[in-house]
């Protein structure tokens, strides 16, 4: 930023502007009838509240009469400075104006929404409200301490239970810390305990019958499944909140996105070339996710 | 936390930024809602009694309605909820970002003073702007003038620590106050993600005598106070009197959770008052009321133990921030450590029980992150920094972290651990659940791998016990768990412990677990012993009963390892070999894991960047669990 401002083009073009702008000043505006500042009583009350906000009192006549010459002394350099475009190429300013535009789109967007709305997200979003699948299963688990001997041990563990129901593999195999038995576990936990691959294995597999071995971080597991339950989407009494608030913030998305892309094509945009360089830092920073 | 950078310039410069809070308040869920979503989420393990599954968290977390992370990061606190909660976010310098897993809980810590003063001022809020300071700040904040607006930052930052606060508006903190409590439950959903509400008291700035203040109940209870700041006083003792006071009023709970003592230049555990005063036994009950847990491990150091104050200790030397105070105004001294670290207190505790009858520093562990991104992402290939001056870039290793007077304790990007998680063994993911854990101390801090321990004592354990398909059945049957208190003596055998980890799955392999002992000697004197209780593969202690490390296989250049050493679980019972029953005792069990490349190395391998060569490369993560304690 530093070395923004001391840009010699910064300087041309602001000398430029100011140029152009005082030509407007001496030369322009001598034919035009002088613009008018009006200081509203309400702007008048709200200089005196914030006034008496700060120092606990009224201000007095004397007093309030600096406030309103303060005032109009900022809207004559405010009109003035946007007159010479001073704003123009000032970032903070920029940011500023970007940012109560976005205000001013999220504020369309803060409505309460009726059941009908929320009911038609409900329909359109399911995934977000799915209830999980679950399941419930045993395990035999195979440590990958076994080393040497897993190999032999798979083959064994598997001839035993290709005949055995769910309750009578259980004696065979390691412990894991995790337990043996899941009674309707949801599928987001079995994420995060054994990994992606072994849950997508584990929600595929057939029940009632030991399948197997499925490999997770901590070694091998036979699997027996007893019960698995697809989810299925709730009503909306019962994930109202839920709803609600990714209806919102969808909502709060869509309006910022739909309000910037109608203003955009008020505009055509040329974006020239810019260079290689640049190309390759761009390419560094989206390597993190 | 101050933060001055030439390099952070830039980003200063755009602290126009800020983020929406006006929209909240209106959407409050209701009981109702959250009691629906309760029936058809619950926990399937609610009927069990005991807890079946540990809940990682993060109790630390900074969003932009922080003063200070406010002036450079511009995320604010629903998408540091969304984050958390496993969604894809984009950060203050546009990158896309996601954690690998959701984390099951969050507290939002937004510091008390001027709480969400900086989103306000950004939006020109007449209430803020009516205020000297407030005028002054927004009118150089959004000057144009880089120096000015690098001057005010660091004026905010400051201004932390002064006695009054520069910019006094009960009602616009209020607002914020209020603001945030309604977000808070909102995303709170119970059995899914809890969304613990919580704010940090930030006194002493200099010397981290901070705390993060946590509620039990929802808004309707955290909207009966507001956040009690520095400016209210400096003095723990007084935070505590005002939680009394709070409790007393309402019905409801709340604790407290110091951190950093590794910054507090020997004034975090001290055996006096605030003022310097011999302790009372008063003042010790009050201090272990509010502060059950510790957070002992996060991005600004790791505070469990150090190697001056633990020389048999091969692995106390690890991610220490021990040069000076957290500003960087005093160089720190060896006398002063012994009242930095964890580990040191908790010894310390014992001998003050012994003389007052209550022990302030019998508290739990934990590890948090203390970011100030709005991002609790410190996964080491996942790390985004301290705060929005150093989330990911290429040479973000050499940026200045905290900027001091004397440039020898100036923090660099590469010094930050990528570090702080709360492991929380809670009967459920819901806000009472998990405090209620806090509270018993049933967790445990891991410097950001998210391994399972557990951690049991009594007096009957015995080797079946580990062999037990699941050992919390003889754990919780036999003995307690972590944060616990052993159990009457009645046979003359020894304490035994039982102890199980089982490795992150996307993390290392687990090398060993060790049990450490600190006790109450002769003459009143506390001591303390490092025991390797189980390890993977087939090594023998050597000569002075160490055990040889587990070896490397961390491929620096790609930033890759190989799980070819190392075990994914391990469990055993130990009994301790050196009990004397006349001494009082604690135990907690430390596991860690294999050689895994630190988040410096995913960098330099990401960025193709060279760092200096005192730049370390590799780490090994590891879990603190909270100590059993033995009294005669």
């Amino acid at each position: 930023m530093m070395r923004l401002l001391r840009e010699p083009l910064l300087h041309f073009l602001i000398l430029g502007a100011a140029l152009f702008g005082l030509n407007a000043v001496f030369v322009g505006p001598e034919t035009k009838v002088p613009q008018k500042i009006v200081v509203s009583a309400a702007q008048i009350a709200n200089l005196e509240q914030t006034f008496a906000r700060t120092w606990q009192r009224q201000p007095a006549p004397e007093e309030l009469k600096g406030l309103v010459e303060d005032y109009v002394r900022d809207e004559v350099y405010y009109r003035e400075g946007k007159a010479l475009e001073l704003d123009r190429d000032d970032i903070v300013i920029r940011r500023r104006i970007r940012q109560k535009m976005e205000f001013f789109a999220e504020d369309i967007a803060a409505a309460e929404p009726t059941d009908s709305e929320l009911n038609a997200y409900l329909a359109a979003h399911p995934e977000q409200f799915r209830m999980e699948q679950s399941v419930s299963f045993r395990q035999v688990f195979l440590s990958s301490k076994r080393g040497e001997t897993l190999d032999a041990d798979v083959q064994e563990i598997a001839a035993a239970l290709s005949h055995a129901n769910g309750t009578e593999g259980a004696s065979l195999g390691d412990g894991l810390l995790l337990g043996s038995e899941f009674n309707a576990v949801r599928r987001s936990e079995v994420v995060n305990d054994f990994g992606e691959s072994f849950a997508e294995e584990l929600f595929s597999s057939d029940t009632n019958s030991w399948q197997g071995p499925f490999a997770s971080a901590f070694g091998l597991h036979f699997v027996f499944v007893s019960e698995r339950s697809e989810g299925g989407l709730p009503k909306l009494a019962a994930v109202r909140e839920a709803v609600a608030r990714e209806w919102a913030n969808a909502r709060r998305v869509e309006n910022l996105d739909e309000f910037y892309r109608a203003l955009r094509g008020r505009y055509d945009v040329v974006v020239e070339t810019p260079p290689a360089k640049r190309e390759a830092r761009a390419e560094a920073a989206g390597a993190v996710q | 936390m101050s933060v001055t950078s030439p390099t952070l310039r830039r980003v200063l410069l755009l602290s126009g930024c800020f983020v929406a809070t006006a929209a909240w308040a209106d959407q409050l869920p209701t009981k109702e809602g959250v009691a629906d979503i309760a029936k058809t989420q619950f926990s399937p393990y609610a009927g069990r009694n005991f807890p079946t599954r540990v809940y990682f968290g993060d109790t630390h977390l900074h969003t932009a309605v922080s003063v200070d992370a406010g002036t450079m990061c511009r995320i604010g606190q629903e998408d540091a909820y969304r984050f958390a909660r496993g969604e894809e976010i984009t950060t203050t310098h546009g990158l896309r970002a996601k954690l690998s897993r959701p984390l099951d809980f969050l507290v939002i810590s937004d510091h008390a003073e001027m709480y969400g003063l900086m989103p306000q001022l950004l939006s020109g809020d007449p209430e803020i702007l009516s205020t000297e300071a407030g005028k002054r700040w927004y009118d150089t904040l959004t000057s144009g003038n880089n120096e000015a607006v690098f001057a005010t930052a660091m004026e905010i930052v400051g201004s932390l620590s002064g006695d009054v606060p520069p910019i006094k508006s009960d009602r616009a903190v209020q607002n914020a106050w209020q603001a945030y409590t309604a977000l808070a439950d909102k995303y709170n959903e119970p059995g899914r993600f809890t969304a613990l509400i919580g704010y940090e008291w930030t006194a002493i700035g200099g010397y981290n005598l901070h705390r993060n203040v946590i509620f039990r109940g929802d808004s309707t209870v955290a909207n009966r106070t507001v956040p009690f700041s520095q400016f209210d006083s400096k003095n723990p003792e007084d935070l505590w009197n005002h939680l009394a006071d709070f409790e007393n009023e309402t019905g409801a709970d709340v604790l407290a959770i110091p951190y950093n003592g590794n910054l507090s230049n020997g004034r975090m555990f001290t055996v006096e008052t605030f003022e310097g005063k011999p302790l009372t036994a008063e003042l010790a009950a009050m201090r272990i009321r509010f502060e059950p847990l510790v957070e002992v491990t996060q991005i600004k150091g790791d505070g469990e133990a150090h190697p001056m104050l633990s020389p048999n200790d091969e692995f106390a030397n690890y991610e220490k921030w021990d040069k000076s105070n957290l500003n960087g105004t005093e160089a720190k001294t060896p006398d002063m450590l012994q009242w930095e670290y964890a580990r040191e207190a908790l010894k310390n505790g014992l001998m003050l029980e012994k003389k007052l009858g209550v022990n302030p520093y019998k508290f739990g562990m934990v590890g948090s992150t203390d970011a100030h991104t709005a991002l609790a992402a410190v996964e080491e290939e996942n790390f985004f920094g301290k705060h929005s001056g150093v989330e990911p870039e290429p040479h973000r290793w050499e940026h200045v972290v905290i900027e001091a007077p004397d440039p020898k304790f100036t923090i660099k990007g590469w010094q930050q651990a990528a570090g702080g998680y709360a492991g929380v063994w809670a009967t459920d993911n819901t806000r009472e659940a998990i405090f209620d854990a806090m509270k018993r101390k049933e967790t445990y801090a891991t410097t950001g791998s998210r391994m399972t321990v557990r951690f049991f004592g009594g007096w009957e354990f015995n080797e079946d016990d580990a062999l037990s398909r699941l050992p919390a059945t003889a754990g919780y049957a036999k003995g307690v768990p972590m944060g616990g208190d052993l159990p009457k003596r009645t046979t003359g055998k020894p304490p035994s412990f039982l102890v199980a980890a089982m490795k992150d799955p996307l993390s290392g392999n687990l090398d060993r677990i060790q049990i450490v002992k600190g006790w109450l000697g002769e003459g009143g004197k506390t001591q303390e012993k490092v025991y390797d209780v189980v390890w993977s593969g087939d090594r023998k202690p050597g000569d002075e009963g160490k055990l040889p490390p587990v070896g490397d296989t961390v491929d620096v250049v790609n930033a890759t390892w190989k799980n070819t050493i190392g075990s994914p679980e391990l469990e055993g019972v130990w009994s301790d070999p050196d009990f004397d029953p006349a001494e009082p005792a604690f135990y907690y069990a430390r596991v860690i894991e294999i050689p895994t490349p630190r988040w410096t190395a995913y960098e330099a391998q990401r960025f193709g960047v060279k760092m200096s060569p005192d730049v370390p490369m590799s780490t090994q993560e590891r879990a603190y669990t909270s100590p059993i304690w033995y009294t005669p």
